[in-house]
């Protein structure tokens, strides 16, 4: 693995040639909002950031993408095209690493053996992870520790880049991460930086305060799909899709056909377990009749469900959802209830 | 306000150990510094439960149409002979009276279906402009200290003038107390400047079409359709709203900015007479989308067209449930 040093001067330099030459995605501020967005030109990339609003997600598994599109014949519908091209190469800059770690958590559903999403998966394979890391933490509402993250872990990161004060670290950690060495210049990294890099590290993790129960509440959510605690969690809830959408590894969907004339999209939106609508049938039957049952299936799909199907739980901790719930129902406080029933 | 707060919890608890009530929906201490979230007691020993402050944000009305409907929709499987009635007290202010005057003009449920807890009001905080005056900094703690608030960042102690973070709704606010109400925790609040309520809207009227156009567009491209805006909206009740709707459907469901500003546009025009400016929209939305400019503007040509201020007065007629010959129809012919 290379790694190189860098002075922290530079890092702006940097972003700005990669920028020259592929798709760049980073943090940049947007009125109050500090959003990943694919950075044009005259726009900057803010170096100095919390986390973003909305979770980078969105460059893997876009809020509307268009899968295939159609005409209208005389003999019925032809295919005409897939969607958009997204053919070219992209870097996506400045990711935290709870949110690079949602990529590995998605990688598993969208690209598991026995289903692949091409779509998904060309975007992936097309797109360079540069994360860097949380030397301190940003939030006091960030738990990734206590679901198998940490603010220093590199899972998820092709390149991941280590405040040390001076000058950064970076640390090319796959093939793809070592196309971006060009760019960083020659200064090999010494083992003084990788041991000043550990400390960060540890310090770091120590910041984490808040620690939540989220292994632990397991074998209660295996034997508790019934029980009078889900009348508790709900009431307040809104049923709007704020938290699913401000989620890294939310990923639920809608397919709908656009139609305009005689040429039709067919379009993968995101949806929200959270809707009413999410779970009705066509014959207006609703299995999921209240938010009562929908917040018990978010819950479940992220402490149990995906822990029983793919392994790790589809949440990194990145506290997203508590900050922004519009009535403050947290995620947190629902895994500490639950440890303590 | 710690006195109105004692009162709350005093004739929630009062109201539920008589049975007069079934549930007391109100504000309690919320999990994150300087927040208050919904809360719905049933039992009088929770009643302690209760909090009343700046922080308290969201239109409790929303809740009370929500368990009224519902508690109608379950009350149809029922014998008439087993059927019960479903009493729901509320802590009211004036935005939220005037939200249930709206829904009660509007027939959703009956008077007798409702105990208003009047509390004075002096305005919420807007998490917006907290945010904007800590520039950007975490609030790691917080207290409310009269007319101010003491904030602790990691930057630091700071103290914060409360004016300077109170929504703008609530600061040219009209209607601070309850236009309703069955019992009073405290005294009527001092009024606010609501001589300079429509300041901004006049403002907007100056621009160009094209700059409000401008204006619309850009707020609009924040928008992730995550409809909270909706959802908080005591006014926004429709079983099945339009967006929602599949045979036929009205409006895509993709990132389309068409669909987005036709899915606003249409919400805001369904608040006329019916917007109370209790900036919950605003404060749910998590983008930050500025929905109050237009729905105030409409507020505005409700109460030059029509006289009408949304939920002020019981014996109101809204503008939207009722035809003057005489009104006001120049629009049609001078666009």
């Amino acid at each position: 693995m290379e790694k190189r040093l860098i002075k922290k001067d530079v890092l702006a330099g940097i972003v700005g040639k990669i920028a020259g030459d592929v798709n760049l995605v980073a943090p940049v501020k947007e009125e109050d909002n500090v959003l990943f967005e694919l950075v044009k030109d005259g726009v900057t990339a803010l170096s100095s950031y919390r986390n973003t609003k909305n979770a980078p997600k969105a460059f893997f598994f876009p809020r509307s993408e268009t899968l295939m599109r159609y005409t209208r014949k005389e003999k019925g519908y032809e295919f005409t095209g897939l969607g958009e091209d997204v053919s070219g190469q992209t870097v996506i800059f400045g990711v935290r690493p709870c949110d690079a770690r949602s990529f590995v958590i998605l990688d598993l559903l969208f690209d598991q053996d026995k289903y692949k999403d091409p779509y998904y998966i060309e975007k992936r394979a097309n797109t360079t992870v540069v994360a860097v890391g949380c030397t301190k933490p940003p939030y006091s509402t960030c738990f990734c520790t206590s679901v198998d993250g940490s603010p220093m872990s590199t899972e998820g990161a092709d390149v991941f880049l280590t405040d040390l004060g001076e000058s950064y670290l970076a640390e090319f950690l796959t093939d793809k991460g070592e196309k971006l060495l060009k760019y960083f210049g020659d200064a090999k990294a010494d083992a003084g930086a990788e041991k000043k890099k550990e400390e960060i590290a540890q310090a770091a993790a120590k910041e984490i305060k808040k620690t939540i129960p989220a292994h632990e509440i397991k074998a209660w959510l295996d034997a508790n799909f019934e029980h009078p605690f889900w009348e508790t969690v709900h009431k307040k809830c809104l049923a709007c899709g704020t938290c699913t959408f401000m989620c890294p590894t939310c990923h639920c969907f809608d397919i709908q056909d656009e139609v305009k004339a005689a040429d039709g999209k067919r379009i993968r939106n995101w949806d929200s377990c959270m809707f009413p609508l999410f779970t009705r049938e066509t014959s207006g039957h609703n299995p999921r009749t209240s938010q009562k049952e929908r917040w018990r299936q978010r819950f479940m799909h992220k402490f149990r469900y995906y822990v029983d199907m793919f392994g790790p739980i589809a949440c990194v901790g990145c506290g997203r959802c508590v900050m922004s719930c519009p009535v403050n129902i947290d995620i947190r406080k629902i895994a500490e209830d639950i440890s303590k029933l | 306000m710690e006195n109105v707060e004692k009162k709350i919890r005093e004739e929630a608890k009062k109201l539920l150990a008589d049975k007069k009530v079934d549930v007391v929906v109100g504000y309690e201490r919320g999990t994150l510094p300087l927040t208050a979230t919904p809360v719905f007691i049933t039992e009088p020993d929770d009643a302690d439960r209760l909090v009343y402050d700046a922080t308290c944000v969201q239109n409790l009305a929303k809740y009370v149409h929500d368990i009224l409907s519902a508690h109608k929709e379950a009350q149809k499987k029922v014998k008439p002979e087993d059927k019960k009635k479903k009493v729901v007290g509320v802590v009211a202010r004036g935005c939220t009276s005037r939200s249930l005057v709206i829904q009660l003009q509007e027939r959703q449920y009956g008077r007798d279906d409702l105990v208003v807890l009047g509390v004075p009001c002096n305005g919420y905080i807007d998490g917006k402009k907290m945010g904007i005056a800590l520039a950007g900094e975490e609030i790691l703690d917080g207290s409310l200290t009269g007319e101010g608030v003491a904030v602790k960042t990691s930057a630091g102690e700071k103290k914060i003038a409360l004016n300077d973070v109170l929504a703008d709704n609530c600061l040219t606010c009209r209607f601070n107390n309850p236009v309703i109400s069955d019992l009073m925790a405290g005294d009527n609040a001092p009024a606010k400047a609501f001589d300079r309520e429509y300041e901004k809207v006049d403002a907007f009227e100056q621009l160009s079409t094209e700059e409000r156009w401008a204006y619309f567009t850009k707020e609009m491209g924040k928008c992730i359709r995550c409809y909270a805006c909706r959802n908080a909206c005591p006014s926004c009740y429709c079983k099945v709203c339009f967006v929602e709707q599949s045979m036929p459907q009205f409006v895509g469901l993709s990132a389309d900015h068409t669909d987005t500003q036709l899915f606003q546009l249409l919400r805001t025009f369904h608040m006329v007479g019916r917007c109370v400016d209790c900036g919950s929209c605003i404060s749910v939305c998590p983008m930050g989308v500025d929905l109050r400019n237009f729905l105030k503007k409409l507020d505005k040509d409700a109460l030059e067209l029509f006289e009408n201020r949304a939920g002020a007065k019981m014996e109101d007629v809204p503008p939207l449930s009722t035809y003057k010959e005489n009104d006001k129809e120049d629009f049609i012919y001078n666009p």
